[in-house]
């Protein structure tokens, strides 16, 4: 699933790049960094976040989900990809 | 003999219930026993700094324990608080040390380098706290608690156009306006309220004081950023409570899994800050079904002006009726209160007026006018509104958006409220752009929903049927997020000046589709109050 994994840490860096940052494209944004230290989404942002999410790859996202933990960077949005997969 | 003000409300419920939870923050509660010591100590460190009445504090605090012990504490010592956004940067909080000439400076250990920097270039030398626990563990005297017309609050405000003013309240306008509020909503001391909003604001400020006056609970979250979590403080602290704005209410109305919640708790919710628009307030009475959902409209220079009573939201448009012990009227042609339908500058008169502007003798007799009574001023909200047949008022606009476009009036939210009801738009916004033809031409911006596109023609065509044709917007621009201010507010100065690079450039196409963010400044500068 390494594999996989590394598709979602791409595809979501993309989205989030053309989608929150594409007025600074200076920016690199690394799968580690912190969305909310950096101001990168908002809670509106995260709730667009959350639908791209859910269509892109066909997953439910309950309301409680939406934490730090579960979407707070990059690493985060893969690792609790993941996790919805196999748990299914 | 003394009336009881704000400075003493800790006081008066740590007596009677020491053990009870006053403020909770994260994984720390704070009973009232302890926070009463906290904010004596404070008091008593703020005197040994030389803080005494009428001496102004400013605090640039986060939401959290810290900054419930330093205003509390800074009451108790009957001085005035000068509370500033956490996200303030250096010159502006130099502006403000100019402005105001504190007697202490209050941050936390994360800003106190910035905090320090600020001090440094200010003209007047001022001390720096940037440890409050330290300073609120000094034991000593009391300090005598203020009288009623000293000054209680210093709150800075940016208005809508200029440098940031600061609007003096005594303690009996912020004791009053707390009284009355608690009343209205029917606080007591079994409610729980979450309170996400930055204590900084009027509106947050507003949560601390009103839970400590009737012994409430007061829970806080810095900001409003993952709805999960807030959902999750809902459930777990069995929250009375919810005071938000419509971009928290727009966020949480859009959760999967919220509306099939039971939430038995949730017995109340408020809106202030903008208006909720009225499909908003539909989907919010969906999602929360056993809340009364209060709509609320208010200004820093009266804190509150009037409220919707939950049984009167059949009229959901409405702003409601002045708060309890107030007056609120429209001011129709020659000053004379207007009659019912007729537009005109909401006038409000009652103890909760502040006392002008900062050291500002000239803005401050723009607002506060001599009036129908020859023994008090009257404050003038700026806002134009009108009153119905039930005696419910309506906003309408600011005095200052109001359009003039070949001669006529057009008041923005009758075209925006238009465009609201069609299908697929999220937000709307309608300026007066200048026009060498017309005086000023009616512009209107557009956000859609996530994922419908709009055609401007088509709204276009929905404002033709529906208004006279000065009314009808001689152009709509397409966006995914409209431009806001500081506080979530939508920048009609950016819509109608927009800075350079901006989406509204001629030479752009009528239809074109900007993407959020293109707004100089407008995610960033929004994440402590969106965020």
């Amino acid at each position: 699933m390494t594999g996989a994994n590394g598709d979602i840490r791409k595809d979501m860096r993309a989205y989030i790049q053309e989608n929150f940052l594409y007025l600074e494209p200076e920016v690199e944004l690394e799968d580690a960094d912190d969305f909310l230290a950096l101001g990168v989404v908002d809670s509106l942002g995260f709730v667009e976040l959350v639908e791209e999410i859910q269509s892109r790859f066909g997953m439910v996202v309950e309301d409680v989900e939406i934490t730090e933990e579960n979407f707070g960077s990059i690493d985060k949005i893969a690792g609790f990809v993941e996790r919805k997969r196999t748990s299914r | 003999m003394s009336v009881r003000t704000i400075a003493e409300d800790l006081s008066f419920t740590a007596t009677r219930d020491p053990g009870r939870a006053a403020v909770i923050f994260g994984d720390r509660v704070l009973s009232y026993g302890e926070l009463d010591r906290l904010a004596a100590g404070f008091a008593s460190g703020l005197r040994e700094l030389g803080v005494g009445r009428g001496d102004r504090v400013v605090t640039v605090l986060p939401n959290g324990i810290e900054a419930a012990i330093a205003f509390q504490g800074t009451l108790r010592a009957g001085a005035a608080l000068s509370p500033l956004s956490p996200t303030i940067k250096r010159d502006r909080l130099r502006y403000v040390l100019d402005d105001v000439d504190p007697a202490a400076l209050v941050c936390d250990p994360e800003r106190a380098e910035m905090a320090e920097s600020a001090e440094a270039l200010a003209a007047p030398s001022v001390p720096v706290v940037a440890a409050v626990e330290e300073l609120a563990a000094v034991v000593g005297p009391t300090p005598p608690p203020p009288l009623e017309t000293d000054l209680a609050a210093v709150m800075y405000t940016s208005g809508s156009t200029g440098e940031p003013k600061g609007v003096m309240l005594t303690y009996r306008n912020l004791s009053f306006v707390t009284g009355s509020i608690a009343e209205y909503l029917e606080m007591g001391p079994a409610d729980r309220v979450l309170c996400v909003l930055q204590l900084s604001f009027g509106y947050g400020l507003c949560q601390l004081l009103t839970c400590v006056r009737v012994g409430a609970t007061l829970v806080l979250e810095d900001g409003f950023a993952f709805p999960g979590r807030i959902v999750q403080l809902l459930e777990d602290h069995r929250i009375t409570g919810l005071p938000a704005v419509p971009t928290i209410f727009q966020v949480l109305v859009a959760l999967r899994g919220l509306g099939n919640r039971e939430l038995p708790d949730l017995r109340f919710l408020t809106n202030a800050g903008a208006s909720l628009p009225e499909a908003t307030v539909a989907a919010v009475r969906r999602t929360f079904p056993c809340a009364q959902l209060y709509l609320m409209y208010g200004l820093t220079e009266c804190i509150r002006v009037s409220y919707l009573p939950p049984d009167r939201l059949d009229a959901p448009t409405s702003s409601g009726i002045p708060i309890p012990g107030t007056d609120a009227w429209v001011a129709g042609a020659g000053g004379h209160e207007a009659e019912v339908g007729e537009v005109g500058e909401l006038m409000v008169r009652g103890p909760h007026v502040m006392h002008g502007y900062w050291r500002d003798p000239e803005r401050t007799a723009e607002r506060l006018r001599p009036g129908r009574w020859p023994w008090e001023p009257t404050l003038a909200t700026g806002d134009l509104f009108f009153r119905d047949e039930e005696e419910l008022l309506h906003w309408v606009g600011r005095t200052d958006d109001l359009i003039k476009c070949r001669g006529e009036k057009v008041y923005p939210r009758e075209v925006e409220e238009v465009l609201h009801a069609v299908e697929g738009v999220r937000e709307a916004a309608v300026v007066g752009v200048p026009d060498r033809l017309l005086g000023q031409a009616v512009h209107a911006h557009v956000a859609p929903e996530h994922g419908i596109e709009l055609d401007p023609g088509t709204l276009r065509r929905e404002c033709a049927e529906r208004l006279e044709a000065h009314k009808v917007p001689g152009r709509i621009s397409i966006h995914d997020d409209l431009p806001r201010t500081a506080r979530g507010k939508v920048d009609r100065r950016m819509l109608i000046a927009p800075g350079e690079g901006s989406p509204v450039e001629p030479q752009r196409p009528r239809s074109a589709r900007l993407k959020s963010g293109s707004w100089p400044n407008s995610r960033r500068t929004l994440r402590r109050i969106r965020a």
